[in-house]
């Protein structure tokens, strides 16, 4: 039976825990604090538009006899391939809900923890910088997987299920790994991206104006690189440019431009290596002026 | 020891913060007490490993402060100056999280977040969004917060600043409740003294990064100087100086009330013939009780 206390301060018996999981409490408490904003719970169902979309996409794909009155001519679009896939994970609409997403409910992650001066909460505990940086990572990770690993594998199961057979599996062995590939690419890339952001300021709307001027910015300075040198390798400048090359080398698709995809994927990957350092350096128990 | 602490030194760039400090903290309340800037908050920062020293080696409840930091934080609790919060939580969930963060299983944790809330007196309040609390409920959270893992050692960073004199009032009490009866050593550190003296029996006194005096509050007010209050008639210039030349302090209130602190030793019959010898009446001598007021004055060097 349980013991019947008098209300006050009692010392606690147990043994403290000493988790491997440490960061797993503040990614729950960040995805929690995301879902309590009402624009972002909208926001959060009017992503996964494109994603039914498609579900669609793949019904019709595999009944296009019962659909022909509607879907004349539509028979090398809604070709379910690798292809169909990459246009998936890579569509400008998927990136931008990201980007929205992550503005609503991941531009505070470290920006409110600097502001409110929380960080000392955080690392007064037996809490590491790099248990901190999982903890807030695991919030962008979730929602990113949300709208490209779980869709995209979704997808994959539908194409198998409509049309009763194992073929397309057989066709395509390697797709589910490279939709993993892809979408923990793309997890991994928005993490650094968000969380960087998140470190430059103290203030979230400045954060929010971040996140979508870089992703933006770099799109534009794209174009004028290419109007001035008129060379395909300006893409490098470009964020969504380098993630769709990227796509298009995992679905052993032809890229856009005859530009190495593993330029892009250096340019990338270096972002998130300089993020991260940028991080750790950032992220300290105290505020030291010098 | 809770804290053994050896010639600890630290800097922000080029102005020392701590200068070869040695401190030992046993069981109870102490007092860490010194003007602002003193470097009070810096040495609780380096016993939390939040800071590392430049130079010296220390022990808190037994760990090392240079490599075994994480061991430090799961036994010790920080009620930090600032105010600080997660926004968007209520205050159980927001306890709570803390509470997990230090090693309590989930459950455990908010059961413990609801104890600790209704201990400190948020227990009314605690689903309330911590970000509508007002300064001194925030000042309630945080020790709520630095309670909720049981700690063996509370480090409580000026707990009453921002407080008006009723909360000021009551979160001593806790405090002052929480070391003496629940097994639980404080290390307060505050500029106030009233402060201290009502929580702490011992105090450690920094002043410019370093230790001006440690020991028993009673025993630093009896050992270190004797406190006497004269009234006197004539001129005190040469009768004051005549008392500095013997090795005491002398201070002269807007009311000429003459407080004449005597070193160690010092026979109070010297206060007489040095007052016959300039010429000046003694109309009311008292041996006073010092207070932590005195003591800080005298080895803070301020009046």
């Amino acid at each position: 039976m349980a013991e019947v206390r008098e209300k006050g301060y009692h010392h606690w018996e147990g043994q403290l825990q000493d988790k491997g999981r440490m960061f797993w409490p503040i990614t729950r408490t960040g995805i929690k604090l995301a879902f309590q904003r009402k624009r972002f719970k909208f926001l959060f169902a009017v992503s996964f538009m494109p994603a039914i979309t498609f579900a669609v996409g793949v019904y019709i794909s595999e009944r296009l006899e019962d659909f022909k009155f509607m879907a004349q001519g539509a028979e090398r679009t809604l070709q379910v391939n690798p292809g169909f896939f990459r246009t998936y994970l890579s569509l400008d609409f998927i990136f931008f809900m990201i980007l929205l997403l992550m503005a609503l409910g991941g531009a505070g992650l470290i920006a409110d923890d600097f502001r409110h001066k929380a960080i000392q909460l955080y690392f007064a505990r037996p809490l590491t910088r790099l248990d901190y940086l999982l903890g807030k990572a695991g919030v962008v990770m979730f929602f990113v997987g949300l709208l490209t690993l779980v869709p995209a594998l979704i997808l994959f199961l539908l194409k198998l299920l409509f049309s009763g057979s194992f073929k397309f599996f057989l066709d395509y062995p390697w797709l589910p790994l490279s939709i993993i590939i892809y979408s923990a690419f793309l997890m991994v890339f928005f993490t650094c991206y968000v969380l960087l952001a998140s470190s430059v300021s103290k203030n979230r709307n400045y954060v929010i104006a971040l996140i979508f001027a870089v992703y933006y910015l770099s799109e534009i300075a794209r174009g004028i690189f290419y109007v001035i040198f008129r060379s395909p390798y300006s893409i490098l400048l470009s964020i969504p440019g380098n993630l769709q090359q990227v796509a298009a080398a995992v679905f052993q698709v032809k890229p856009a431009l005859a530009v190495p995809w593993y330029l892009s994927f250096l340019v990338l990957s270096a972002f998130c290596l300089l993020s991260f350092f940028f991080l750790r350096r950032k992220l300290r128990g105290v505020e030291v002026i010098r | 020891m809770s804290i053994e602490l050896q010639n600890i030194h630290y800097s922000y760039g080029k102005v020392k913060a701590l200068n070869g400090v040695n401190l030992t903290v046993g069981e109870g309340a102490t007092g860490l007490l010194g003007p602002n800037g003193a470097g009070k908050s810096t040495l609780i920062k380096i016993m939390l490993g939040f800071l590392t020293p430049a130079e010296g080696q220390g022990k808190v409840l037994g760990y090392d402060v240079r490599t075994e930091q994480k061991f430090i934080r799961r036994l010790v609790g920080y009620m930090p100056e600032d105010e600080c919060f997660i926004p968007g939580l209520d205050a159980v969930t927001f306890t709570a999280l803390m509470g997990e963060l230090s090693g309590l299983p989930r459950q455990e944790a908010m059961k413990r977040a609801h104890e600790v809330l209704f201990y400190v007196g948020l227990g009314e309040s605690r689903y309330r969004l911590v970000d509508t609390y007002s300064s001194g409920m925030k000042q309630r959270l945080k020790l709520a917060q630095a309670l909720v893992h049981d700690p063996k050692l509370l480090f409580l960073d000026e707990p009453t600043s921002s407080l008006d004199p009723t909360g000021r009032q009551e979160i001593l009490e806790l405090i002052g409740e929480i070391a003496s009866t629940k097994d639980i050593r404080v290390l307060l550190s505050s500029h106030i003294l009233a402060d201290i003296e009502l929580i702490c029996d011992r105090v450690v006194i920094i002043n410019k990064g370093e230790i001006a005096a440690t020991g028993r509050i009673e025993d630093l007010k009896m050992v270190n100087y004797q406190l006497y209050e004269l009234r006197i008639k004539g001129e005190l210039n040469g009768f004051r100086r005549e008392l500095e030349e013997a090795g005491c302090r002398v201070e002269e209130t807007e009311d000429r009330l003459v407080k004449v602190y005597t070193p160690p030793g010092f026979d109070r019959r010297r206060i007489f013939l040095s007052a016959a010898r300039n010429g000046v009446q003694v109309r009311q001598f008292v041996c006073s009780q010092t207070s932590l007021e005195d003591l800080f004055a005298r080895v803070v060097g301020v009046d």
